[in-house]
């Protein structure tokens, strides 16, 4: 075993408290659109912080990225990201078809 | 912790099968990469010539194809661009040479993950006969773009129905091979280089194979999400990118009382052909880095090797490839400028096109500076990087014109955009492998290649080359379209016939020359000059062990790397290079 | 092999990985990165098309919603006993482990057979990728939901597979085949999933092969590197969720 995996290994009780906390962000997250509480984009906002949230959690200790060493946090989470960052770069076209009118 | 078996802990294997068609050996998996490109490269070749005989002898009856009718010259320009960009480009540099190389450069007995290296060969080659299959169902008219709403609806066209389902198969396919790949080689070249193999002694060719690797990963993803959405249009019935109200009834008058929307029109509404051409250029420009970085590499290890110089800034060369892959990734809509996207956007991805030209200019200054004053040695190779720098200069510098919306929406489609991707994309990275070919040929089958031969294969290519490609600008300028496959009785477009006869002519040349490359590529693997193991006095690892390698690479040790990857002309030293693995106590300085 | 860069007992070989651990896992990683870009470039195809479409339906009743949050319920609570069952793993608890990846594999099939279900629900009420009752002017809907939720779902069926396969070896191959019997039986032949069982029929066809061309005993890396890509599955969920249920919520 390699020593990495070794430094966290006795803490059991973080995984049930990082599932408890999904849980409860879902509960958030359901409630939420189930009584319709934001306007559709605060909505989608207040969605997407709370599902990022979610999947850092998810990324961070699931999947174990915390005790990874720093180059490979990086490394990873900064392509992922960029990409996906960039792809809002198409939504200035989806709107333009909005205000052109062209269906 | 069972997983600490050595991959080369079980001995060579035995067979016709183990060891030549299903081999988990980097080195014969690079070859077989090697030679799927190669006859890849002559059918699209093949095409190439067959196109430029048509656009000059439009009537002219043309082997096996007949009568060349409008769709069946689209289909020759996709399978030509499909063919040529992901069986040539990505296939030989990276696939090629870098299985073969990359471990062996980097100290390493075989890849991260040999099972997948060969999966991802076959997989390539499945996706090859996948898409040769189209031609005999009628190949698609969409060119290698595939732009949406031609490929999104079977009913747009010949060829568009089940040619166009096994084109989009066939990258599917090659989308889960580059993946394979991919993530083999950033694995190996993470955890698999010799004691003393820093990143910063990586000789170039690695580093190019490595951003080329990453650049694979993170862009066939999104072409495979596409690739789905396409599918989806094409067989069940989505509209993802067909918009309302098509017809390709063929009806070309505006019938009284207008189209019936039940039997004229598609039934597709509400897509958006854009966010095709989005999904796709999000690949498609970092897939032209992926063909021309490795081609960098090869460039920069050669100047420096027949120079018997160090290379000029290895770092900044290093950055600089580094900045290339990532600002790769934000200016995937300068091929977009003609398709009513944001001119906002447009405006964002103009100056981040332009910004590209300042790692490129450093790279060529590098390899400038690292010819000059050298001594330099004019062996084929050589010869071929000089041409992969003259190409990428002369087809480099019509980049910042395209890069402006306002020059690119006249010159996007007309000649000039060809003969612009065709310099630096297409030729230069095909003379990356020819340059490639000519110097690691020793080492992978123990012969030296024709010098003679070499020297006029180069001479008939670059010549040949530039009088097909720069001629296209002219035509571009003075506004002959591109794509269309009958110019010859266009009014404005006579004075350009001698033009385009001259083109074709010297096609038929260059292409006639390539027959002295796989001549000599042939010959010599039999009759060629015995290779000794370090033919080219290089410093790099793969030129330490045997010729050719054996199947471990380095015959069960493994290498320690002392010295940066080109140390030429060390003063003090014995010779006049230093190999990355003499001994530390070697002068350095 | 790689590996070996890590462990220092044959150290000196090779310089320390990069990513500071053994290639398999920094192989899966990579591949996650790659699928994360498709998922994601299928998550912007979808908004795209929602954005410059403004009539799209928000049909998803109590009905729905409450199954969609049982279901996120199924793959939060499997990523728990994964991640339990890595630890049982890394511990060498053997018999732990592989029940650990049982309740795993038991909640994604949970989710599997409820999404199913949903799906039939949906298509029984008219939607088609193509169609939708709730506003004919707006195909994408159908189109977007069947293939951003069939993507995750085959991804789900496949993660399924593979934890079995770590699991149980070859003793996985007929438990799967009877699975895909059940499957094949229990759908009626006009049901979609008549037809998407056999994606279980391929699983257990690739699985087999790997499984005799490279007959091995999986360690407590190959859990790791398996719970990595359960994880993943379950993070596209935590977006596909919100983004295709809870904002499609009925007023």
């Amino acid at each position: 075993m390699h020593t990495v995996a070794a430094t966290h290994d006795e803490s059991k009780a973080q995984y049930f408290w990082v599932w408890g906390a999904l849980l409860v962000l879902t509960g958030v997250e359901v409630f939420l659109a189930y009584e319709q509480f934001f306007q559709p984009v605060r909505m989608l906002e207040v969605l997407m912080v709370l599902s990022v949230i979610k999947a850092a959690l998810i990324i961070a200790y699931f999947m174990h990225l915390m005790f990874e060493v720093p180059f490979m946090r990086f490394m990873l989470m900064a392509a992922i990201v960029a990409c996906l960052c960039l792809m809002c770069i198409f939504f200035a076209d989806a709107m333009r078809i909005l205000s052109l009118g062209v269906k | 912790m069972a997983s600490t078996e050595i991959v080369h802990a079980h001995a060579a294997p035995q067979g016709f099968i183990r060891k030549y068609v299903f081999s988990l050996d980097h080195k014969v998996i690079g070859l077989q990469y090697y030679f799927l490109a190669l006859i890849a490269v002559f059918v699209g070749m093949g095409l190439s010539l067959l196109m430029r005989i048509h656009l000059i002898w439009p009537t002219a009856s043309l082997p096996i194809f007949g009568d060349i009718k409008p769709e069946t010259y689209l289909m020759f320009v996709t399978m030509h661009g499909t063919i040529m960009v992901f069986f040539v480009l990505t296939t030989a540099p990276q696939g090629g040479f870098g299985n073969y190389f990359l471990p062996i450069q980097i100290g390493a007995p075989d890849m991260a993950f040999p099972t997948l290296n060969m999966l991802s060969f076959w997989t390539t080659f499945v996706a090859f006969v996948v898409l040769i299959a189209a031609f005999f169902v009628g190949a698609p008219l969409h060119g290698w773009t595939g732009y949406a709403p031609l490929s999104a609806v079977p009913s747009s066209g010949p060829g568009e129905g089940l040619g166009a389902d096994l084109w989009i198969t066939s990258i599917a396919l090659f989308c889960a091979a580059s993946l394979m790949g991919a993530l083999n080689f950033i694995t190996t070249t993470l955890d698999m280089r010799a004691k003393g193999m820093s990143m910063m002694r990586m000789p170039l060719t690695c580093w190019a194979w490595f951003i080329t690797a990453i650049l694979g990963l993170l862009a066939f993803g999104v072409l495979a999400a596409g690739g789905i959405l396409l599918l989806m249009d094409r067989n069940l019935g989505t509209s993802f990118f067909v918009p309302g109200g098509l017809n390709f009834t063929g009806q070309t008058s505006f019938p009284p009382g207008g189209f019936s929307p039940s039997t004229d029109l598609v039934k597709h509404n509400g897509g958006s052909p854009l966010l095709w051409q989005h999904l796709f250029w999000f690949f498609g420009h970092p897939e032209v880095y992926i063909a021309i970085v490795p081609g960098m590499g090869v460039a920069s290890q050669l100047l420096s090797t027949f120079s018997r110089k160090p290379i000029f800034g290895y770092r900044a060369m290093v950055y600089a490839m580094l900045a290339i892959g990532i600002l790769g990734f934000v200016v995937w809509g300068h091929h977009m400028f003609m398709s009513g996207m944001s001119p906002y956007s447009a405006f964002a991805f103009s100056i981040m096109t332009m910004a590209i030209g300042v790692p490129s200019a450093i790279k060529t200054f590098n390899w400038i500076g690292t010819i000059y004053k050298g001594r330099v040695r004019f062996h084929t190779p050589m010869l071929f990087a000089i041409g992969f720098v003259s190409l990428f200069v002369s087809g480099g510098l019509s980049g910042p014109f395209l890069a402006q919306p306002v020059l690119d929406i006249p010159l996007h489609d007309t000649a000039y955009v060809p003969g612009h991707f065709h310099l630096i994309m297409g030729v230069a990275a095909i003379f990356g492998i020819f340059a490639a070919t000519y110097y690691w040929f020793p080492k992978m089958f123990g012969h030296m290649m024709n010098e003679t031969l070499g020297r006029w294969h180069f001479f008939i290519t670059l010549v040949g080359t530039y009088s097909i490609f720069m001629p296209m600008h002219y035509l571009g300028m003075a506004g002959q379209p591109r794509r269309y496959s009958q110019l010859t009785e266009v009014a404005y477009l006579h004075p350009l016939i001698p033009l385009n006869r001259f083109m074709t002519y010297a096609a038929i040349v260059t292409i006639a020359g390539q027959f002295i490359f796989l001549f000599n590529l042939f010959w010599s693997m039999a009759k060629g000059r015995k290779a000794a193991d370090n033919p080219w006095e290089a410093t790099t690892l793969e030129w330490t062990t045997a010729t050719p390698p054996p199947h471990d690479n380095f015959g069960g040790r493994t290498p320690v790397v002392n010295h940066g990857p080109y140390e030429y002309s060390v003063p003090g030293a014995p010779r006049d290079y230093v190999m990355q693995n003499d001994p530390a106590t070697a002068p350095v300085h | 092999m790689a590996d070996a860069a890590v462990h220092h007992d044959i150290a000196g070989v090779y310089e320390p990985s990069l990513f500071g651990t053994y290639s398999k896992k920094i192989g899966m990683w990579l591949f996650l990165a790659s699928d994360s870009l498709t998922f994601g470039a299928l998550l912007f195809a979808y908004s795209y098309g929602r954005v410059s479409n403004p009539s799209w339906p928000t049909p998803f009743g109590k009905e729905s919603i409450i199954n969609a949050t049982i279901m996120t319920a199924c793959l939060l609570s499997s990523s728990l006993t994964m991640v339990l069952g890595v630890l049982a793993a890394h511990r060498g608890d053997k018999i732990r482990t592989r029940n650990w990846l049982f309740a795993t594999m038991f909640f994604g099939a949970a989710f599997v057979l409820l999404h199913g279900m949903e799906w039939s629900k949906l298509i029984h009420e008219g939607m088609t990728p193509f169609t939708n009752p709730w506003a004919p002017s707006v195909p994408q809907f159908g189109g977007t939901f069947f293939t951003l939720t069939g993507m995750h779902m085959l991804h789900v069926t496949i993660g399924v597979i593979y934890l079995g396969v770590v699991a149980l070896r070859k003793k996985f191959l007929p438990v799967l085949l009877l699975l895909w019997l059940i499957g094949w039986l229990a759908t009626p032949a006009s049901n979609v999933f008549h037809l998407g069982v056999h994606v279980l029929l391929i699983g257990a066809v690739v699985a087999a092969m790997v499984l005799f061309l490279h007959p091995k005993d999986y360690d407590s890396h190959d859990v790791e590197v398996s719970g990595l890509y359960w994880h993943f599955v379950d993070l596209v969920w935590m977006f596909i969720f919100p983004l295709v249920y809870l904002m499609s919520t009925r007023v």
